[in-house]
């Protein structure tokens, strides 16, 4: 309760620091949408030449990639804490959240949060739409119940990877250049796991879960029975990497070293 | 009395690596990295009562912003035990962080682009303090500390002296009983500082608020705290009434005489026969310093003799300042637990 009303201030809070140091608003808001028309064109025009990959049409790729796009959009909302290390450790900044009586990597996220990166829901959600209408899928009454349980496993697979990356740096504050990877590693889950060879499939499935982001819940609505197993693991891993990660946070934040002033 | 904190063998050691130079020693490094410990905080024990100011006092780098980062849960100690408020800082922080407040004056408290009032608001949240809590005891702060025509700015766009009088607003914003401040006056002007030292003590006479607060301005400690600790390279060499710290350390007084000519050394020596006192020469021309006990048959044998034996322009007596006391402790040190 007192988490949400917190989680709510600080998005108005938010809203207001936008509407006063943005000039215009409403152009913010265009050129985001507009970023987000671009890139749904240059989806269907880099798709437009993949014909079959191993067993996946092409509109089955594009549905993938744009399911990927929603919990990916909500990964970069809250949980996009690349700058961690240098903003909080190198800085010392960790010391005024410790200072305060709510789990630190909560304030962190509403500190870094950024509401804008949102709109790659939109983009995320007409791609399916469009791959989903060629494909001619059909949608039960539970079947956005079952979306919204995916994409929330989906963005807490990533949330879980890069809340762990940014551990590290409670053990060691140097820089790393892990994070620029992983944006790569994370990538590969937009396409489906078997065109890789076993090692990929094995990380992308078990060590660095990427998989469960894109490829694996996307099965689910294609109807891809082979890989309804995998489909419902992707809330159970979410949840699971994500409460590891909680976990790693907590011990990290016994190690923090402060920086000497 | 409640013992408000209580220190035992408390400890912190830094790892510190060193890099070796050149390719070769970096990728040695990776193998096995050279590194030394450094103690910042050695085995200190201390206890503070509720509603005392303590100073906390020390060189740069005694480890005294290491030892309030344990206070305050912000850093895990190497060894030894804290309890502060009945709670163990780093174990139950959340809990226990709702219980202090706490300034950096090197560092902001504030979120650096909204307006000091929208900063309030969120810390209203974060610590769930009540509307009327917060009215009754905010409306004095923001009173006291005159920073009404404050909040609707920027933190960003307030100066230094602004800002610290709204960090320690923010800070009190739960009205806490135990307040740890760090440098809270560091580059402020006289005034700002009076206006800080007074909302402090009021606070304190009004809510029996414990303060410990690191300084390295001494006026700071005379005018609010009566007891000091002094820290040197992580360890406790001073734990008492400041007072007594004059009085053991601070014997004596200087006084400082002015010559209508020059006069040499072995001219004035011959004057202090007998007294416990010397001369120095000072900077300025003709003018000597006697240094002598603090017994006024010796202080008024001294101007007697002199004025006797020379023409002088002007005499000043002065005490040795706190602040002289404690750099010669500083410089000096302490061996086996004495100051010289
Ligand atoms: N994060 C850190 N890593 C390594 N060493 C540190 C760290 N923080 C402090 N130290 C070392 O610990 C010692 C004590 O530092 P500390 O900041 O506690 O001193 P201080 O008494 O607050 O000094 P100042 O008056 O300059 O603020 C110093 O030698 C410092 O170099
Ligand atoms: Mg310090």
């Amino acid at each position: 309760m007192k988490h949400a009303a917190i989680f709510f201030h600080y998005v108005s809070q938010y809203m207001k620091t936008r509407l006063t140091y943005r000039v215009d608003m409403l152009m913010e808001i265009m050129s985001d949408l507009l970023f987000q028309a671009v890139n749904l064109v240059f989806i269907l025009v880099v798709f437009g030449h993949t014909q079959f990959l191993s067993g996946w049409s092409r509109d089955e790729i594009i549905f993938i990639y744009g399911f990927f796009l929603v919990p990916f959009a909500i990964f970069g909302a809250f949980f996009n804490i690349w700058d961690f290390n240098e903003r909080y450790i190198v800085k010392g900044e960790m010391d005024r959240i410790l200072t305060r009586p709510v789990h630190s990597l909560f304030q962190i996220i509403l500190e870094r949060m950024e509401l804008e990166s949102l709109f790659g829901m939109i983009t995320g959600i007409a791609v399916m739409v469009y791959a989903g209408m060629r494909l001619d899928l059909s949608i039960s009454w539970y079947d956005p119940f079952i979306f919204i349980l995916m994409v929330i496993g989906g963005a807490f697979v990533y949330a879980g990877i890069f809340v762990m990356l940014a551990s590290i740096s409670f053990w060691s504050d140097s820089r790393t250049s892990i994070i620029p990877m992983m944006y790569n590693i994370g990538n590969y889950g937009r396409y489906p796991v078997d065109i890789y060879n076993k090692v990929i499939r094995f990380i992308l499935t078990w060590i660095l879960p990427f998989a469960f982001v894109g490829v694996y819940p996307s099965a689910y609505f294609l109807g891809r029975e082979d890989w309804y197993v995998y489909a419902f693991l992707t809330p159970v891993v979410g949840f699971g990497f994500f409460f590891l990660s909680i976990f790693i946070w907590n011990v990290g934040v016994t190690k923090y070293r402060g920086a000497g002033n | 009395m409640d013992q408000v904190i209580q220190v035992k063998d408390l400890r912190k050691d830094f790892k510190s690596h060193s890099s070796r130079p050149g390719l070769k020693g970096a990728f040695r490094d990776l193998f096995n990295r050279n590194y030394s410990i450094i103690s910042a905080v050695k085995d200190i024990s201390f206890e503070v009562k509720q509603g005392e100011m303590v100073g906390y006092i020390g060189e740069n780098g005694a480890g005294k912003s290491t030892s309030i980062k344990m206070l305050t849960g912000i850093l895990t100690p190497t060894d030894g035990t804290v309890t502060v408020n009945g709670m163990n800082p780093h174990k139950e922080r959340e809990k226990f962080v709702s219980s202090i407040g706490v300034v950096f004056g090197q560092r902001s408290q504030l979120w650096w682009d909204i307006a000091v009032q929208e900063s309030f608001k969120l810390l209203k949240k974060v610590y769930n303090v009540s509307d009327e809590d917060y009215e009754a005891h905010m409306t004095h702060v923001i009173d006291s500390l005159d920073i009404g025509p404050l909040l609707d700015k920027p933190v960003r766009k307030l100066s230094l002296g602004q800002r610290m009088r709204c960090e320690l607003a923010a800070a009190l914003l739960h009205n806490p009983p135990l307040l740890f401040l760090d440098e809270p006056t560091i580059g402020l002007d006289v005034l700002v500082k009076l206006k800080i030292r007074n909302f402090l003590k009021e606070i304190n006479e009004k809510y029996k608020t414990t303060i410990l607060l690191t300084t390295h301005d001494l006026t700071d400690i005379e005018a609010l705290c009566e007891r000091v600790i002094m820290l040197d390279e992580g360890q406790i060499i001073y734990d008492g009434k400041l007072a007594n710290l004059r009085s053991n350390w601070g014997e004596g007084k200087q006084i400082e005489f002015q010559f209508a000519e020059e006069v040499t050394k072995d001219e004035l020596s011959p004057l202090m026969k007998e007294l416990d006192a010397e001369w120095t020469a000072s900077e300025r021309k003709n003018v000597w310093v006697a240094n002598v006990v603090n017994e006024e048959h010796v202080i008024s044998e001294v101007i007697g003799r002199v004025v006797a034996a020379h023409r002088i322009t002007d005499v000043k007596i002065h005490e040795i300042s706190t602040e002289e006391i404690i750099r010669n402790i500083y410089e000096e040190g302490v061996v086996d637990g004495k100051i010289y």
